[in-house]
């Protein structure tokens, strides 16, 4: 017990060691952000594309996002990044942040496509056909009426999506990415502090204090959404 | 030709999948009309009320409203001129009443904010529900959403008024305020079709009723005509149950 918390102080008073962990934080944070805007981004547009009203110009559109979310569904992750690095950018000098984001990018798109998709249709159906009724226009429905009500709906799995990419990303040390994992593996590493227990509890805790944070801010999100439902109970 | 025809279906075929429902529907309605569409559940009634105004897309058939034929095209801009009333009342969820009154109106550019405002104020002072105006649907009670739900299609001035079974989600005592509304509409010359199991109040309210039975129509004819003297063995057998 001693030895761990010397093996602590040690940790924190060397600042090589401090910094490591620090730029592996930063760059599975960096990854982490980006993947979700991403899969944010390519997520909506294909929920849309799927969940839109079928026609003749979309039915190749609607296929393609059908085998896109049930390939990337279907696979596993770590397959997914080792393509991405070693056979669709497996260029010399090509920045791997940036193959390490679009991996996960398009990794959780198909994953957020799901979760807004499921929002979307857990909208009553009456919604839209009250507004059709009313010869309100598709764009309308949907900006309207369908999308504040499908939001509610979409935030906590949202909030969950981005948890589990953020803990995802350190699968990225199998490709030789410094990453917050691979940071704790590298000092607890025999040339370092030849102790693996205190790195790796430390980065564990900041994976927590991470995730603990965003559940706290989707939360907080979710109450206010939920905001109207209770005004208009009164 | 007819002069106040509003409404003119011819042949209406409506499939869902190989189900199908609808089977060929001729039917015209004249302004002014009150026409109660009866019949046995599964018999394709509330479908027809729905092929109206495109709400279901027909199979195929001609429905023309004040002579112009309902395409894909225009049938927006049609919906405007057929408002209808659900079962379940589809009071937009997100929305305060108010905000229910006057989203289609100034969506679709009809009025400026200030006038449709004004005037969802006095329907809703007509309806006894002006200080519901600021609160969201799911604090009102079944019959005031229903005729929070007419008041709304009120709002863009239809020619006609669909009911889609209006009372059948409702209490008793709401089924009462709701189709006191719906008669004060007629009263006022409204022109109306409605879908509804309520027989007392079809024949009190209706100018013609229209039955249908396997997508359909086998009898039509005055409330008295109907109820008292009813044509065909089906009629009589389905009266023999209601009534």
């Amino acid at each position: 017990m001693n030895d761990f918390f010397s093996k602590i102080g040690e940790l924190f008073s060397t600042s090589s060691y401090i910094d490591s962990l620090l730029h592996g934080f930063l760059l599975t944070m960096q990854i982490a952000y980006f993947a979700i805007l991403i899969g944010v981004f390519l997520g909506t547009i294909i929920a849309l594309i799927d969940t839109a009203k079928p026609s003749k110009w979309l039915a190749i559109p609607k296929f393609i996002c059908k085998v896109y979310t049930t390939i990337i569904r279907g696979t596993p992750m770590a397959l997914q990044l080792f393509i991405m690095f070693f056979v669709i950018f497996a260029i010399k000098g090509f920045p791997s942040i940036i193959t390490a984001i679009l991996a996960f990018g398009l990794n959780s798109a198909a994953y957020t496509a799901e979760v807004i998709r499921g929002g979307i249709l857990s909208v009553d159906k009456g919604q839209t056909e009250a507004g059709l009724a009313l010869g309100l226009s598709r764009y309308t429905i949907f900006m309207k009426i369908v999308a504040p009500q499908a939001i509610k709906n979409i935030i906590p799995a949202l909030g969950n999506e981005i948890i589990t990419v953020i803990k995802e990303t350190a699968i990225v040390s199998m490709v030789g990415m410094y990453d917050l994992n691979m940071a704790a593996k590298d000092i607890g590493s025999g040339q370092n502090m030849a102790s693996y227990l205190v790195p790796m509890v430390v980065a564990a805790l900041f994976y927590l204090a991470t995730i603990y944070l965003i559940t706290f801010i989707v939360q907080r999100v979710e109450k206010s959404l939920r905001k109207s439902d209770l005004r208009a109970e009164k | 030709m007819e002069q106040n025809t509003d409404l003119k279906i011819k042949n209406l075929h409506k499939s869902f999948g190989k189900n199908k429902v609808l089977n060929g529907i001729d039917f015209e309605l004249k302004e002014g009309e009150r026409v109660v569409v009866l019949g046995p559940s599964g018999s394709g009634k509330s479908t027809f009320l729905r092929c109206i105004n495109w709400m279901e897309e027909p199979t195929s058939g001609e429905i023309y409203l004040d002579g112009e034929l309902v395409t894909e095209k225009n049938v927006r801009r049609i919906r405007r001129n057929i408002g209808m009333v659900f079962q379940h009342f589809n009071l937009i969820n997100n929305l305060t009443v108010m905000d229910n009154l006057i989203l289609a109106p100034m969506k679709l550019k009809l009025m400026k904010r200030a006038a449709a405002e004004k005037r969802a104020k006095q329907l809703l002072k007509h309806i006894g529900l002006l200080d519901k105006a600021d609160s969201f649907p799911a604090s009102l009670s079944g019959g005031q959403k229903q005729r929070v739900a007419i008041v709304r299609a009120m709002m863009l001035s239809p020619e006609v008024l669909l009911f889609d079974e209006p009372t059948s989600a409702l209490d008793p005592e709401s089924i009462g305020d709701v189709l006191s509304l719906i008669r004060e509409l007629a009263d006022r010359g409204m022109t109306i079709m409605i879908v509804t199991h309520e027989m007392s109040f079809a024949k009190e309210i209706a100018t013609r009723i229209v039955f249908i039975d396997k997508g359909k129509i086998i009898e039509e004819g005055t409330p008295k005509e109907f109820f008292s003297h009813p044509k065909t063995p089906r009629v009589k057998e389905f009266l023999k149950k209601v009534l």
